[in-house]
């Protein structure tokens, strides 16, 4: 289990993520999760559909709300209070909105804006909301689309690419931001087989460049080979953590056994 | 049929034309802009927003454009404080005005509609990439939300371009001499209704021509996302 982080330790990380809590309704998702991590670490959560891993990822940034729990990004608190509903809210949006640009998210289903151009996706929020000059943004954008590949094709619409190139495209989206950490939501589920590994090797690039990474993931050698920690989440907990050489050669937890069992199928 | 008739008053049309062109645009315009704030309004999940929108566009667009028209001109000029201003404020004593803003806030219903449904189409997916990316509200409302939903408006929108032009025909029946106006004047004066009235719609077929093909030029801009890939 990671150790229980304070704002002290927190001077020292990355993110770090205390106690969260999510229920929807009555439906309790995550019980009490606990994450931090190092500049450079690429955690990869493992865990079965229904097991909260996709909903811890989206309370980072805020797309869910927790319940309760405490998220720092580097050393700054998001600050959360309780609003007239009884809710829990963030007290600031204007802290989470910029919290929010260092923390880049790439999702499942990608999410271009399907009304803008390949380049015209990445330079968006570069120059909206970082506002940086639009040229410079444009510099960037086409360093980054030569990075993942994808440079011919940034005159064209998110509908004309391949799935495997519309995630690379959203991966050089997140990275114009010059994020602190890099959230993947399941990058490769919604992806052909074919198409999975271009995306998985841009992805290993970006570890090996140094990149703070969290990767929800379905892809097992991905997590075997590149992550730095492995967390398994069973029913809202974490089942079992730790380096990846530990974790899959000697797992402690039945579940994640059985888990593994079942994927190597 | 005898066409020389209209050939020597080809003026009226004329004046006619412009009189419908002016109304069709300004209130086209003036609506425009009303229903984009009104369909973001209309989108919230607040009613005390939300409410007010719509009881405006359930009762303009659950009643005629000419019983709407006929309200305004003459249900408003029964009223005591309207008979005073018109008085000092000449211009409210002519029809023109009651016609322009049964029209506006008519296709201003009819378009927060529209644009609502585009709004409420947007992928949500889109939304969260916005949000993720530290957007503010407004800004995923400007940057996202509307440049696609206007996207998606567009073809309602340029049926209710061509609706609205062929209802202005009902300004003729408060005084204005529109196009149909001239049509009914040159059907009067030498009674014959059929070279009167066709030449009335040839003018209203050019102009939805016009319409539907400016349409099409916007669409062939805004839509290229939709298009399929031109193969290469």
């Amino acid at each position: 289990m990671p150790e229980p982080a304070t704002a002290r330790a927190a001077e020292h990380h990355a993110l770090v993520c205390e106690d969260i809590h999510k229920s929807f309704g009555t439906l309790e998702v995550l019980k009490g999760v606990s994450l931090s991590a190092k500049k450079g670490d690429v955690i990869a959560m493992l865990g079965s559909s229904g097991s909260g891993k996709s909903t811890f990822l989206r309370c980072i940034n805020l797309l869910e709300t927790p319940n309760s729990g405490q998220v720092y990004v580097g050393d700054e608190l998001i600050r959360m209070e309780t609003n007239k509903r009884g809710e829990p809210a963030p007290s600031d949006r204007a802290q989470v909105e910029r919290l929010r640009t260092r923390l880049a998210m790439v999702f499942q289903s990608f999410n271009l804006w399907s009304h803008m151009t390949v380049l015209q996706n990445v330079i968006e929020a570069p120059v909206h909301v970082l506002k940086r000059p639009k040229r410079e943004a444009i510099e960037q954008a086409e360093a980054l689309l030569e990075k993942v590949g994808i440079h011919a094709r940034k005159n064209d619409y998110p509908a004309h690419l391949s799935g495997g190139q519309q995630q690379r495209v959203a991966i050089a989206r997140a990275l114009a931001m010059d994020p602190d950490v890099m959230l993947f939501d399941e990058p490769t589920s919604a992806l052909d087989p074919e198409l999975v590994n271009e995306v998985l090797r841009v992805m290993k690039d970006l570890a090996e460049e140094g990149r703070t990474m969290i990767v929800v993931t379905h892809e097992m050698g991905f997590a075997r080979e590149v992550s730095s920690e492995t967390i398994f989440l069973h029913e809202g907990r974490i089942e079992e953590a730790g380096p990846p050489q530990e974790v899959f050669e000697h797992p402690k937890s039945e579940r994640f056994q059985q888990f593994l069992a079942g994927n190597l199928k | 049929m005898d066409f020389s008739i209209i050939t020597e008053n080809i003026s009226e049309y004329v004046n006619g034309l412009w009189l419908t062109v002016q109304l069709v645009s300004l209130s086209l315009l003036v609506g425009l802009v009303l229903s984009i704030p009104f369909a973001v309004m209309r989108s919230t999940e607040r009613l005390f927003i939300s409410g007010p929108v719509w009881l405006f566009t359930y009762c303009f667009r659950g009643t005629p454009l000419l019983v709407q028209m006929f309200l305004f001109y003459y249900g408003l000029g029964q009223l005591e404080f309207v008979k005073e201003l018109s008085k000092s404020w000449t211009f409210l004593q002519d029809a023109y005005w009651y016609a322009l803003l049964a029209f506006t806030l008519n296709t201003a219903a009819y378009t927060t509609e529209i644009i609502r449904g585009a709004i409420v189409a947007t992928p949500f997916g889109e939304i969260e990439a916005a949000r993720a990316c530290g957007m503010s509200r407004g800004r995923v409302l400007r940057r996202i939300v509307l440049p696609s939903a206007f996207r998606r408006a567009l073809p309602a929108y340029a049926n209710e371009v061509i609706f609205m032009l062929h209802g202005s025909a009902v300004a003729s029946l408060i005084t204005l001499v529109d196009i149909t106006g001239a049509a009914r004047i040159i059907n009067s004066r030498y009674y014959s209704p059929y070279e009167a009235f066709i030449t009335a719609a040839i003018f209203y077929m050019a102009l939805t021509f016009l319409i539907v093909w400016g349409f099409r030029q916007l669409e062939k801009r805004w839509h290229a996302h939709l298009k399929p890939r031109e193969s290469n």
